[in-house]
């Protein structure tokens, strides 16, 4: 979990969470400086992170679960 | 933190990152280019042992404290052992005095007795002396009168002596 905890983008995500803000307006402040976010579905989030997953050959599901295992050590 | 804190669609947006920024070396789904930049096990245990050795700090710190603490105890008690010594030699030191005081008080009042008494030996030997010396003198005065008294007497046999010679006409 160390190494969630030293990705910035990660932290910073979680912070928003914790304040309660919006997923979608959290990622659109993001990609207002960040090339990487720009050009994505920010208000389809869950088919925007189907697709990506599916683009870079990553399971899902599995990966979800290391999230969520990460968030309920926190 | 549960699963319900991702209601509203908090983990597609973990997800997005994930695949995006985050990266793999953690069975995040396998090895692939999306995964890279998320630290290796090598990376995990080095922050565990850093955690360890926070750990160690923190612990050693705490001992410090502690120790710090004992160590100010004890030198707040051997304050006190030296204070109450101190507090013991100083009354030992005033009852000495107070000791030493009487005693030179005494002293004093039994030199001061005994000048008393000298005083009063010597008044009564000066007045021995004063007695003599008139009695001296009382001895010197009889003695001049009864020779006077021998002179006279000598004198008035001397003018009968001559009266009856006719030699001497008494006045």
């Amino acid at each position: 979990m160390m190494n969630l905890m030293g990705n910035p983008m990660i932290m910073k995500a979680m912070g928003a969470m914790m304040r309660g803000e919006n997923p979608s307006d959290f990622l659109k402040n993001l990609a207002n400086t960040n090339p990487k976010l720009q050009g994505l579905d920010l208000d389809n989030l869950e088919g925007t992170a189907k697709a990506l997953c599916e683009k870079n050959n990553v399971n899902m599901n599995e990966l979800a679960d290391k999230i969520r295992g990460f968030a309920n050590s926190k | 933190m549960g699963d319900s804190t991702f209601s509203g669609g908090w983990i597609f947006a973990f997800l997005i990152i994930a695949v995006l920024f985050g990266g793999g070396g953690l069975g995040f789904g396998g090895n692939n280019a999306a995964m890279a930049g998320f630290a290796t096990m090598a990376d995990v245990n080095s922050a565990i042992n850093n955690q360890t050795t926070q750990n160690a700090l923190g612990q050693i710190a705490l001992s410090s404290q502690n120790n710090n603490y004992e160590t100010a105890q004890l030198i707040s008690s051997q304050n006190m052992q030296m204070m109450n010594q101190s507090n013991s030699n100083l009354i030992n030191a005033i009852q000495g005095y107070n000791q030493l005081n009487s005693s030179v008080q005494g002293g004093f009042a039994n030199v001061s007795a005994q000048i008393a008494d000298l005083g009063y030996k010597m008044e009564t030997c000066c007045c021995g002396i004063k007695t003599m010396m008139l009695e001296n003198r009382l001895q010197d005065v009889q003695a001049a009168l009864v020779a006077s008294q021998n002179a006279n007497a000598i004198a008035s046999q001397s003018q009968y002596l001559l009266s009856q010679l006719g030699t001497y006409t008494p006045v």
